[in-house]
């Protein structure tokens, strides 16, 4: 949980004193000790773990999809604790640009027909194709983009998910 | 407020150390590019033994500008240099990771590639 420090504006005026805000604001911290409020619009922790969990079959679902297609070494990171922009991460290799245009079109009818979900990023097959669902972003690279921008030691320290199936790993 | 003849630096290990604007890319007769436009640019000095060398014409996103971005909730945020990204005809960076800090409007507008290689969001 964090906590935002915030001054209460409302009490200074309730009070009306200003000759001497110093010895108004020791008289409230002894008073008050370290007032802490918390802010309005932050989620209860327990709306948190069930948006992450939505997340998490959201990204299990989309990680099935590409292993349907044939898709290689897919891992599926939690990258929450290290980004504030998204939760999860989905990497995967294709061999092909027409397999990436296959996994991208798989993943994109799942999300729409299942999860209501539209994905923006790129529309063309890419050597490096991303789609950005929001709280769940795919990235489809071909085998040398993969060991070029090596995305997995950037984000080494998110903690990888198991995946119910079975993981193809590279085509020799 | 980027415009033709600006330098500014590479926020990228790409090779490049500073470009130099010569077009905006968008409208016709843009007079100044900001967070996230696209930009036309010459490198002006090069990192030797990369692949990328000086006078070379690239494209390159602008991540940082010392011109205030404001967002609706009334923060602005200003940086100390002004610093783009080379990215290729499809989008995707050169380098392979990005320094400093950058802003979340570039996963807006459709480079969440540079965001995801960045260190840090604001």
């Amino acid at each position: 949980m964090s906590f935002d420090i915030v001054f209460d504006f409302e009490l200074l005026v309730d009070l009306d004193i200003g000759e001497d805000t110093d010895d108004m604001f020791d008289d409230l911290f002894e008073k008050y000790g370290k007032v802490v409020y918390k802010k309005n619009d932050q989620k209860s922790v327990r709306a948190e773990i069930d948006d992450d969990a939505e997340s998490l079959s959201f990204a299990v679902s989309v990680a099935k999809v590409a292993n349907e297609v044939k898709a290689g070494d897919i891992k599926v990171l939690f990258v929450k604790p290290l980004v504030y922009w998204t939760r999860f991460f989905i990497i995967t290799t294709a061999f092909s640009r027409p397999q990436v245009d296959a996994i991208g079109t798989r993943i994109r009818d799942m999300a729409e027909k299942q999860h209501g979900k539209i994905a923006s990023g790129d529309l063309k097959p890419n050597s490096w194709t991303l789609l950005d669902f929001g709280d769940v972003v795919v990235h489809i690279f071909l085998p040398q983009q993969r060991a070029f921008y090596n995305l997995e030691e950037f984000y080494a320290n998110a903690k990888s998910i198991e995946l119910p199936f079975e993981n193809q790993q590279f085509r020799g | 407020m980027i415009q033709p003849q600006t330098y500014l630096n590479v926020a990228d290990n790409s090779g490049a150390r500073e470009l130099m604007c010569i077009r905006i890319i968008g409208a016709s007769n843009r007079r100044y590019a900001h967070i996230g436009d696209v930009i036309v640019a010459v490198i002006k000095e090069a990192v030797p033994n990369m692949p990328l060398e000086r006078s070379e014409v690239v494209r390159a996103v602008i991540v940082r500008t010392c011109k205030e971005l404001k967002r609706d909730n009334g923060m602005i945020i200003r940086y100390d240099d002004n610093a783009a990204v080379v990215i290729d005809q499809e989008g995707n960076p050169k380098g392979t990771r990005i320094f400093g800090a950058i802003a979340r409007e570039l996963r807006q507008l459709n480079f969440t590639k540079i965001v995801s290689l960045a260190p840090e969001v604001l």
